[in-house]
């Protein structure tokens, strides 16, 4: 089957790959564009390593191929930090040490940046039900919850100054 | 996996008729969530995907007398709907309790239905609120009870040149009362051991009448419990008597034993949460009614 | 032991040295490393637990284009097999495949399409033939063996102190049991995987996600049957191990088709692919008979205790040996008689795994503790206590426990902090279907590897000109944080702000062999490595200083890159010091080798491998019981850990909440599902682990009394000891809560609702 260009822009930048139904939108990015950020973890939807998000919505970029992606904005743990500045929910992690060995820190980032963009003051109950499709096997996700908070906290104070 | 070919068109038309040209050799892709693992696993071997996302299937519009559902309606989407939250509470808890925000985010109604999983989460609340579908082809559409859709696991009666396009749910008489209760072994990405929808509403002379009692995961399609059914249809609310109903329908099933669940322990657990969502249910009419 | 100065960075919130790296995704883990020409691997596993292989012909799969090699065992230079203890487990299989996970072949194509059409091409004809999967039936004489020449029964050992038979036949109240625990899976998210080459001068190297390079080098020289100065082993970053990396994976497939292509290749397993081939913990059968005065004091424990080896030794005899070891708890009596059967069958292998035997010892001995709590009326705090160990202890074992024990602190901290006395108070049904229960269960597990095995570590220390600091260590950190714990003990040490160290990670052609990260030990070993080279350095500075500053030794500090003279700040820096170092030709770098070797000529000491430095710990769960459903909610959990001393807070309480999750899965749902020896949920999916809904909050405590002995700073393993305890604290919360004791793991809801019903 001839591969189809697929059109779409990652982190703000448009980019286009031919890529055909053998392909997932997680080997697009990490193979075809080697962002290697996201991570691949069960390739079944199970552990929510390769979230990314799509048009603004948290999604499981191995169980969708590379052509359902045409058209769409894909946002990376790649693309969080801006102007050489770590995002706060980035910094926040690294602080409160929400993440050991790191493989499913960036899908859980990328679970955590979506929250943050429609609940700007979330409670507990609110995080955990936002990660509850990322599986972290080393940490547990209390402090998750409260880098997210503490990330939240800091936006907040930031919106207003 | 094969490598099918991918199509997005443009309008509904077009899909229906690469769908008809194309048969059971095509299917169409929503979200993908089921779709995909079925294709990895080697379950379906399509030689074309016709993908639904450029085809405006995704609103939720409540009209006189039902809601009609575009197929293409995520499960957060429904979650976020003033007028599902309002008016179909059992269809919103199934849907919270549905895999976790990336698969909600990305799933579809239509997809949980047309993957027809005996498990499907959607489906007991949607039966017990007697969704009908749209299935409509480049000739016609035609409009089936979804209680009647179903065939066995994977099996439906929608025909190969067919797509599911609409969900209608009738709107809800007033004096009635639904719960949807799902067992699964963890509260997010599970699939449920057992799932329960059910519906009491109160007739003007105070008996139960429309009563739907669903059950998931313990046969080979979601299932009414017919018999229990019966047993509370036209009668006085009773506590004893929705007891017997949860007996009944605990025995009315056959389920099977697999990695999640024992065969008997399926059944006790139908009657286990058949009798607590028949009570949930009659607490909540029994707060709404001012008779009592 | 060598000491430090008041600390700055040690005992500190800090973040870690390449937490930056993490979140931004610029961490480079085994799949992430892509090199030019790279070839995808894969390799072929038997779909069978137990066949002949009548035919294995991979002409067709070689033919193909794009695929570069197609190995079988004739392919293979070297030793065909594995060698974490013993060589019973080939690299790929000769004529029999013996469990669904063995090796049939190795692929080495273009790309991931080319080489599954290649393992599809291969021909292969098994044979399949009854298997052996019940381990009784295994042991019974007659029956067939699982490896030829080989025993079924691959350990079977006694351990024996005092007079068992008479303890228990003098004693006022026996409790005996069966216990049951099951297969359990590591999940560690990063799937094993490595990346080889080799250089035009004939060097190889392979980046492993590892917990042992330096025996991943030996194992891969051996099987390639080159010199180990030909090889090169790299840990990048790994997501996760847990005891499941501990033993070799794909590295010598890798690192074989890398030499039979002569191009870099990438070997990853998928997700079905691990579950179904690396090791899982041990499933055992344990009969325990515990008995004591009316008073509740132990006087005797007698166990037998059977683990299901798979097919092949792996560390059978290592965790079924501390099994025993632990299996009369942290407590001071003497009888203990414990046999150990390892025994082979056709079932997933078995080996290392967080804990190592410990938490199986710990549901028979923390579950037979309440049990004779509850037959003699005696609350389940007082019993512990009264039979707790202390300082100075002699145990069963022969071991004296050493001083900064923290095992009834650790008690009587988790009983003040979930207010253990007033629990009667609680609402006990607060409904008609709903019971709510609190169990506890405390626990000790060794640090290091055990008395005559050689526990030693090196590392390379090395400060420049201008003050800034390159720390070479071979300790493999998988999560756990030994980087980040070493750098703050170089940093303290040499007395250099945190940001001026920079930590090499895993590679042996940096670095000296640290040993494996395993059995809660390199913080204590390599730790002390790091001490002792930081102060060579140091010393080798304040000479300097005391030679400038006309001062003596003993009244200069450095301190976060200053000097401090009789506790004044300096000019002169730790840089202006380096400098001056560096231009007179004195040392800064320094190479130090510590054992950590526990006595071996201590004639009351009688159990093999025994240990002296122990992490204490007790978990108190709050439970609340669905007796209609069997479902249970842990709505607390208070975990106090023994840790010695903290030098990482962070880690400290990231291992405690991450292996208390790990053990409340081990408790209620995580269970590989096995029938004839195939699995039957080898997926996340169906394997389940709790999430994040699923956990409480998890209230933790650290105790701090340092080991003054052996530890670095004082400071224990911390890694282990958080997911033994938890299952039994469960467990006994269910007791409490319904009057039903549960004697098998895991305790799902339908185990849990036939067991009340």
């Amino acid at each position: 089957m001839t591969d189809k260009a697929v059109q779409f822009s990652v982190n703000g930048d448009p980019r286009s790959i031919e890529a055909d139904t053998t392909k997932t939108l997680l080997q697009v990015l990490r193979d075809d564009l080697e962002l290697t950020g996201t991570k691949d973890g069960c390739s079944s939807g199970d552990c929510g390593a390769c979230v990314v998000l799509v048009d603004g919505r948290a999604e499981n970029s191995c169980m969708i191929l590379a052509p359902q992606a045409d058209g769409s904005e894909i946002s990376t743990v790649e693309g969080l930090a801006g102007d050489g500045e770590l995002h706060p929910l980035q910094k926040a992690f690294a602080e409160t040490w929400a993440f050991q060995c790191g493989f499913c820190t960036p899908g859980m980032l990328m679970s955590c940046f979506a929250l943050l963009e429609t609940n700007a003051d979330p409670s507990r109950e609110d995080i955990l039900t936002a990660i509850a499709g990322n599986f972290c096997r080393c940490t547990g996700y209390q402090a998750v919850v409260k880098a997210v908070q503490q990330a939240a906290a800091e936006i907040r104070g930031a919106d207003r100054a | 996996m094969d490598v099918p070919a991918y199509i997005a068109p443009a309008t509904l038309k077009d899909a229906l008729r690469l769908k008809s040209e194309a048969g059971a050799h095509a299917r169409v892709i929503a979200g993908g969530t089921d779709l995909i693992l079925k294709m990895r696993d080697q379950a379906l071997s399509p030689d074309l995907l016709i993908d639904l996302q450029n085809i405006s299937l995704d609103t939720i519009a409540l009209e006189t007398d039902h809601i009609a559902i575009g197929a293409s309606v995520t499960h957060s989407q429904l979650l976020a709907s003033p007028d599902i939250n309002s008016l179909y509470p059992a269809l919103i808890e199934a849907c919270r309790e549905f895999a976790g925000p990336p698969i909600r985010n990305r799933g579809t109604i239509g997809g949980n239905i047309v993957n027809a999983s005996p498990a499907a989460d959607l489906v007991p609340s949607l039966v017990a609120y007697d969704a009908h579908i749209q299935l409509a082809s480049s000739s016609d559409v035609r409009e089936v009870a979804l209680a009647e859709f179903f065939v066995g696991p994977g099996q439906t009666i929608m025909a190969p040149n067919e797509i599911l396009t609409e969900i209608r749910l009738a709107i809800m008489p007033p004096a009635s009362a639904t719960t949807f209760i799902k067992l699964g072994q963890r509260r997010s990405m599970a699939i449920s051991m057992v799932s329960v929808a059910t519906r009491l509403t109160i007739d003007d002379e105070g008996s139960f009448s429309d009563v739907r009692i669903v059950l998931g995961s313990v046969a080979p399609t979601p299932v009414r419990a017919r018999a229990a059914e019966e047993l509370l249809t036209g009668v006085a609310p009773s506590k004893e008597l929705l007891e017997r109903a949860a007996v009944k329908a605990g025995a009315e099933v056959t389920p099977i034993s697999d990695v999640r669940a024992s065969d008997s322990y399926r059944n006790n657990m139908v009657e286990v949460l058949v009798q607590r969502a028949l009570r949930a249910n009659l607490e909540e009419l029994r707060l709404r009614l001012p008779s009592d | 032991m060598p000491t430090v100065p008041e600390t700055d960075v040690v005992g500190e919130w800090i973040c870690a040295p390449g937490a930056d790296e993490i979140v931004t995704g610029s961490a480079r883990y085994c799949p992430d490393i892509k090199l030019p020409g790279m070839l995808t691997g894969k390799l072929l596993y038997s779909p069978y637990a137990r066949a002949r292989v009548k035919k294995l012909d991979v002409t067709k799969a070689r033919n193909l284009p794009g695929v570069h090699a197609v190995i079988t065992h004739t392919d293979i230079p070297g030793e065909n097999s594995y060698l974490y203890g013993h060589p019973d487990q080939p690299l790929l299989v000769v004529d029999e495949v013996r469990f669904q996970g063995d090796a049939v072949a190795a692929v080495a194509a273009i790309d991931a399409e080319t080489a599954d059409a290649a393992l599809q091409m291969i021909e292969v004809e098994y044979e399949e033939f009854a298997g052996q999967f019940d381990p009784h039936l295994v042991m019974q004489p007659g029956a067939e063996q699982v490896l030829p020449v080989e025993e079924n029964d691959l350990l079977f050992q006694t351990y024996k102190n005092g007079d068992v038979d008479a303890a228990i036949a003098s004693a006022d109240v026996v409790v005996k049991n069966t216990y049951r625990t099951q297969w359990a899976e590591h999940a560690f998210l990063e799937t094993e995987g490595g990346v080889a080459l080799v250089d035009q001068a004939g060097l190889l190297t392979v980046y492993s996600s590892c917990q042992a390079p330096h025996r991943d080098r030996m194992q891969i020289a051996r099987a390639l049957a080159l010199p180990e100065s030909s090889v090169r082993v790299i840990t990048p970053y790994i997501g996760g191990a847990f005891g499941g990396k501990d033993e070799a994976h794909v590295q010598m497939h890798v690192a074989l088709l890398a030499q039979a292509t002569g191009l870099p290749v990438s070997l990853i397993r998928d997700r079905r692919e691990s579950i179904l081939t690396h090791v899982k913990r041990h499933p055992v059968l344990v009969e325990c008979v515990t008995g004591a005065t009316k008073d509740g004091q132990l006087v005797a424990v007698k166990a037998r205790v059977i683990g299901d080896a798979g097919p092949y030794s792996n560390a059978t005899h290592e965790v079924l040996n501390k099994l025993g070891e632990f299996i009369g708890g942290p407590y001071t009596v003497q009888n203990v008689e414990v046999q150990k059967i390892g025994v082979r069958t056709n079932n997933p292998i078995t080996g290392a795994f967080r804990g190592f035997g410990a938490p199986q010892a710990a549901f028979v001995y923390e579950c037979q503790m309440d049990d004779i709590a509850r037959k003699l009326g005696m609350d389940p705090l007082d019993i512990r206590l009264k039979n707790g160990v202390d300082t100075g202890t002699r145990m069963y074992t022969g071991v004296v426990v050493r001083e900064g024990t923290g095992m009834k602190a650790s008690l009587k901290k988790a009983a003040e902090m979930i207010d253990w006395q007033q629990r009667g108070r609680c609402d006990r049904q607060p409904d008609k279907h709903l019971r709510r229960g609190f169990g506890m269960a405390t626990i000790l597990k060794g640090c290091g590897l055990g008395r005559g095995l050689g526990d030693h570590a090196s590392v390379i220390l090395e400060m420049h000109r201008d003050g800034s600091v390159v720390l070479r260590s071979a300790a493999a950190d998988m999560g756990q944080g030994i980087v980040t714990v070493l750098a703050q003990l170089a940093a303290d040490g040499l007395g250099v702000e945190l940001s001026s160290v920079r930590v090499i990670r895993a590679d042996t052609a940096q670095s000296p062999d640290a040993g494996a990260s395993c059995g809660s030990r390199q913080t204590m070993v390599s730790g002390n490595a790091v001490i002792e080279a930081a102060n060579s350095i140091r010393d080798t500075l304040l000479t300097l200083a005391a030679m400038k500053t006309k001062v003596s030794k003993d009244e200069l500090e450095l301190k976060g890159g200053k000097l401090f003279v009789n506790g004044e700040c300096h000019t002169m820096t730790v840089r202006d010091l380096a400098e001056r170092a560096s231009n007179w030709g004195y040392p800064l770098h320094a190479e130090s080798l510590v054992h950590f070797d526990y006595p071996t000529n201590v004639p009351d000491v009688t159990y093999k491998y025994s240990q002296e430095v122990f992490q204490f710990c007790t978990q108190i769960a709050q439970v609340l019981v669905d007796i209609e459903t069997g479902q249970v909610v842990v709505e607390r959990l208070v975990a106090v850990h023994d840790v010695g001393k903290m030098i990482n807070p962070g880690g400290v309480y990231g291992q405690i909440e991450g292996g208390v999750a790990q053990g409340i899965g081990y408790a209620l749902s995580e269970e590989l599902i096995v029938e004839d020896g195939i699995t039957q949920n080898p997926s996340l999916e169906n394997y389940i682990i709790p999430m994040a809904l699923d956990l409480p909050p998890i209230e933790m405590a650290v105790l701090e009394n340092p080991e003054p002995r052996g530890a670095p700073l004082g400071a224990k393993g911390v890694a282990e000891a958080p997911i033994i305890p938890t299952a039994s604290a469960i467990r006994n919360a269910i007791l409490d809560a319904t009057g039903t004791p549960l004697y098998q793991l895991p305790m799902n809801p339908e185990r849990v609702l036939k067991t009340i019903s």
